[in-house]
């Protein structure tokens, strides 16, 4: 039974969907946005948002203030018609300070004042590099020879050029090897983990469907790998594996299938299936559990009539058994293919995407970016490709699966 | 009584190779944790039994490397994590699986795809925004927490409360009943199964995240249980004695969940995946 829905319903629906915009869909709008900009957070000039060209008033009057201090400590050294000029100099600046100490913030300026700006920053560079610059002072040091330069080219960085760079970001993402090596790593480790967990799981669950004793104990143990966090497995994984003290890593070595102990965490072959096998084994009893339920909504009838029928086990598998679970196979291969493309926590604690890289998957490599380098825009634009590839994944998946995946079941 | 035929003897090797695989690491954790660092590092790594079995990890990690903190900030976090999305979900997941309106099918599809999407997408604009809020390392972590269980929860509510029949609810309408009363009367005592056992799952997924709690609690003292452990590593040795020694410590809160509701839990994976 369907009623229709009343405002005084939609107030139940209302912090859902607060949530879904405040912290779904605006950060996936902002991530959008970061990525068509030249977006870092450790550069005052590209620290934001710039369609146009702006002007960063604080930077100016800092500037402008060790100009004439820089100018202080070296007019000493100078002869007295330079001191005049450079008196002069300073003059002006300070007079420019004072015209635009009311802009204290990165903003928009109108095109005159932009232009007087660049002008003022021209002029008094030509008019003091060219007493720096004098043959007069060959033989002089001035304190701030180096600095000089220096400060007026910051002075020159006032004036904020645009940093939106529309669709650069992917250009230069399409062009980028490691993006789609990253791609590539990220792929075979969802096929080859999803594959073997499907089949592990599907004889697992076919296992616990019988009324055996004890099962509930099996299912018991099965759900603790998959409880405990990512994070402290992949340690447990990590000490396993160790090159010198891990055990597992030792007994692969000696069982002949590693040349060294240390090749399981130092090759990036042996560091893949070493993150493959870690994801296996946290995973195959959640994948067993979830085809459990579907192989649970099978009518028995059905296996008592093919039993009768003389059916064997191996053809009433595959005759019975594997088509009536599709629907819940597919969805459960959806929901891990998925879960194993955003993998993050296991192979960043596992490898850190290690070694050479050949272990970094898409998440990782957008977090380097963004976290560690404070690229948001072009980290923004890798994240953006991963968002595709999970929509193209999705989009195969409800092909094959039909629509229905989230029809309603009421209606 | 039926002999055994080959097949069920390579199910039985195939149950006891399963069980000895997940349960040996552990076995495997908490054996090194009472190694002394000589017995790791020396003639004794692969031995099952220390010469010198020894607390001393245990303490250096409870007193030391303040894992008993993070116990503390994750239980407190999942918990608030748990009770807000818990109403949450089940408020909205009444009237999806209730009521007929204009783009209900939308919503449902939105709540399916976030639940799917790489969640690296949201942390570039959440840190920034948390920045700007000086919410950075606070209990406001368990916002954004939402927008990972939120999904998974309505989704298992769902399931459960379109089992509960409809014509209780006519009846309670017709006594009087506003929807708030119908819902908290009604439909939460029958469909409590269910709500628990997404409530369940919500406290496990909060306990365990990883990427917010890196990125927004990088503080010591506000670090999770997961971020704490892995943080462990990035000091200039590797003492594995003390990381199995925190890994076994946090792995009884898990454990001790998953005895006492093994029930919901497997209640809750199932409902999430079955597709009648």
């Amino acid at each position: 039974m369907v009623k229709r829905m009343t405002l005084k319903q939609f107030v139940f629906i209302i912090p859902l969907l607060v949530f879904i915009g405040v912290f779904s869909f605006y950060p996936i709008i902002t991530s959008f946005m970061y990525s068509l900009f030249d977006y870092r957070n450790n550069d005052q000039s590209y620290n934001g948002f710039f369609i146009s060209e702006q002007f960063n008033g604080s930077l100016f009057q800092e500037d402008c203030k060790y100009v004439n201090y820089f100018l202080d400590a070296d007019k000493m050294l100078m002869d007295e018609a330079d001191q005049a000029e450079i008196s002069a100099v300073q003059e002006d600046v300070t007079a420019m300070m004072e015209k635009y100490a009311d802009i204290t913030d990165t903003e928009k300026i109108s095109d005159s004042q932009m232009t007087e700006i660049k002008e003022f920053n021209r002029d008094i560079r030509e008019r003091i590099m060219a007493v720096y610059d004098s043959d007069k002072y060959a033989g002089v040091e001035f304190y701030n020879a180096e600095n000089m330069p220096a400060i007026l080219d910051n002075l020159d960085s006032t004036i904020v050029t645009s940093n939106f760079v529309g669709l650069t970001n992917y250009i230069n993402l399409a062009k980028d090897g490691r993006f789609w090596a990253d791609v590539g790593h990220t792929l075979l480790f969802t096929v080859v983990s999803v594959f073997f967990e499907f089949i592990l799981g599907l004889c697992l669950a076919l296992i616990m469907n019988q009324s055996i004793r004890g099962i509930g104990a099996i299912r018991t143990m099965g759900l603790i790998p998959w409880a405990i966090p990512t994070a402290v497995s992949a340690m447990m994984w990590k000490y396993m594996y160790d090159g010198d003290f891990g055990v597992v890593a030792h007994i692969f070595n000696k069982l002949g299938l590693i040349d060294t102990q240390a090749s399981m965490l130092m090759t990036p072959d042996g560091a893949m299936a070493s993150a493959i096998i870690a994801d296996i084994w946290k995973t195959t009893p959640y994948m067993a559990l979830l085809l459990l339920a579907g192989l649970q909504v099978i009518d028995s009838g059905l296996y008592e009539a093919a039993s009768i029928d003389g059916s064997g086990k191996v053809g009433t598998f595959f005759r019975i058994t594997l088509p009536l679970m599709k629907p819940s196979i597919m969805v459960a291969l959806l929901f891990r293919t998925l879960d194993s493309f955003r993998v993050f926590d296991l192979l960043t604690i596992l490898t850190g995407g290690g070694p050479g890289n050949g272990t970094e998957t898409l998440s990782i490599y957008s977090n380097k970016l963004i976290f560690s380098q404070s690229n948001y825009g072009y980290g923004s634009a890798v994240v953006i490709g991963m968002f595709v590839c999970v929509a193209i994944i999705a989009f195969i998946y409800m092909k094959v699966l039909g629509a229905d995946v989230i029809s309603d079941k009421t209606a | 009584m039926k002999k055994k035929t080959a097949f069920d003897w390579a199910c039985l090797v195939f149950i006891i190779l399963f069980l000895f695989i997940t349960v040996f690491p552990f076995l495997w954790i908490v054996i090194t944790s009472f190694k002394t660092d000589a017995d790791i590092h020396g003639a004794a790594t692969y031995a099952l039994l220390s010469a010198h079995p020894t607390i001393e990890n245990y303490i250096a990690v409870i007193f030391d490397k303040g894992v008993l903190n993070a116990i503390k900030n994750s239980l407190i976090i999942a918990a608030l994590t748990t009770v807000y999305v818990t109403i949450t979900a089940s408020m909205s997941a009444y009237i999806i699986a209730r009521f007929r309106f204009k783009g209900r099918t939308l919503l449902v599809v939105i709540i399916l795809g976030v639940s799917m999407f790489p969640q690296m997408i949201l942390i570039g604009p959440i840190f920034n925004m948390f920045y700007q809020l000086g919410w950075l390392n606070s209990y406001m972590i368990t916002l954004p927490y939402g927008c990972i269980t939120l999904p998974s929860a309505v989704w298992i509510m769902m399931t459960h409360f379109r089992q509960v029949p409809a014509s209780l609810e006519e009846a309670a309408k017709m006594d009087g009943c506003s929807p708030w009363k119908t819902l908290w009367k009604i439909i939460f005592p029958i469909a409590a199964p269910g709500i628990f056992a997404s409530a369940i799952l919500t406290f496990i997924s909060a306990w365990n995240e990883y990427l917010l709690s890196l990125t927004l609690n990088s503080d010591v003292s506000w670090m999770s249980v997961p971020v704490r452990i892995a943080s462990l590593q990035n000091e200039y040795t590797i003492y594995w004695g003390q990381i199995t020694a925190a890994a076994a410590l946090v792995t009884i809160p898990t454990l001790i969940i998953v005895l006492l509701f093994q029930k919901q839990i497997v209640s809750g994976i199932a409902s999430g995946g079955v597709k009648e």
